[in-house]
């Protein structure tokens, strides 16, 4: 069984931000809630680098671990996704991601959460497939249309890749094996003019 | 006075005592409840089911990605 994946190339992120845009857009994602983010570090000096970072679909959870209603169920894709309708919005799963992939949207002037929201790999939610119900919940369902994440899609570089597992990291292997790595990669001393251990 | 004094302390003990009885209840219901193990939500075989299809779409994808390095 295919178990989905991401995989960011960092060699090739340009922090287009055409990923976050692209979730946004595909599935309406509320005001102020970000599913993707580029993180970039050293940003602005020699050796920058630039990540996507969406919820990675651990294989054991932790967000699951800590939940206090079980609301996340993992799918036969090795998905991770979740149910609002029993989202409690307390923000332990916030805490315990390595990631930051939880978001909450602000109900209040207060600051009170609503039901969490995070990153689906396009794969909906709990709901029947492609209905309205789902879509309001948890966007778009584009693995069951047979297509992949739109962030991964929609990449211009490349950098971002999506999809079975396996095959991903054949690719990103590949790429490494011809290309290298870091500042071995072609490219680099056009960029940075100078070797930098990364 | 002394007789207020007696009356007070009776209804402490009555409360005391009516307390002590309800956590004796409390803690039996309790021991006859059968918990289960917190469980993962399951939304139904249909919901937790493969979705993923190696489509044409799809496989445009992985071709494009390694367009430089898998094989053609």
């Amino acid at each position: 069984m295919a178990r989905m994946k991401f995989l960011c190339d960092a060699d090739r992120c340009i922090e287009c931000n055409a990923c976050v845009t692209a979730c946004k857009n595909e599935h309406d994602v509320p005001w102020g809630i970000n599913r993707r983010r580029v993180v970039t570090i050293n940003d602005g000096k020699p050796g920058e680098r630039s990540v996507s970072m969406a919820c990675m679909h651990c294989t054991d959870a932790p967000c699951a671990a800590v939940c206090p209603v079980n609301c996340f169920y993992t799918t036969a894709d090795a998905v991770v996704l979740h149910s609002k309708d029993l989202c409690i919005g307390c923000g332990y799963c916030f805490y315990a991601c390595p990631f930051g992939a939880p978001q909450y949207p602000r109900t209040s002037n207060f600051g009170s959460r609503g039901k969490m929201d995070k990153c689906t790999f396009c794969a909906g939610g709990p709901e029947a497939d492609s209905t309205e119900v789902e879509y309001a919940k948890y966007g778009a369902n584009r693995l069951a249309e047979g297509k992949l994440p739109l962030c991964a899609e929609m990449c211009s570089t490349k950098s971002l890749l999506a999809g079975d597992g396996e095959i991903i990291a054949a690719i990103y292997k590949e790429r490494v094996t011809q290309r290298g790595y870091g500042s071995g990669a072609w490219g680099w001393q056009t960029a940075y003019r100078e070797t930098i251990t990364v | 006075m002394h007789d207020k004094q007696q009356t007070a302390i009776n209804r402490r003990n009555f409360l005391r005592a009516a307390g002590g009885a309800s956590t004796v209840a409390v803690a039996t219901a309790a021991a006859t409840l059968n918990p289960d193990e917190a469980q993962a939500y399951d939304p139904g075989e249909e919901e937790m089911g493969p979705r993923y299809q190696e489509t044409d779409h799809v496989k445009a994808f992985y071709r494009v990605n390694g367009y430089e390095t898998l094989e053609k």
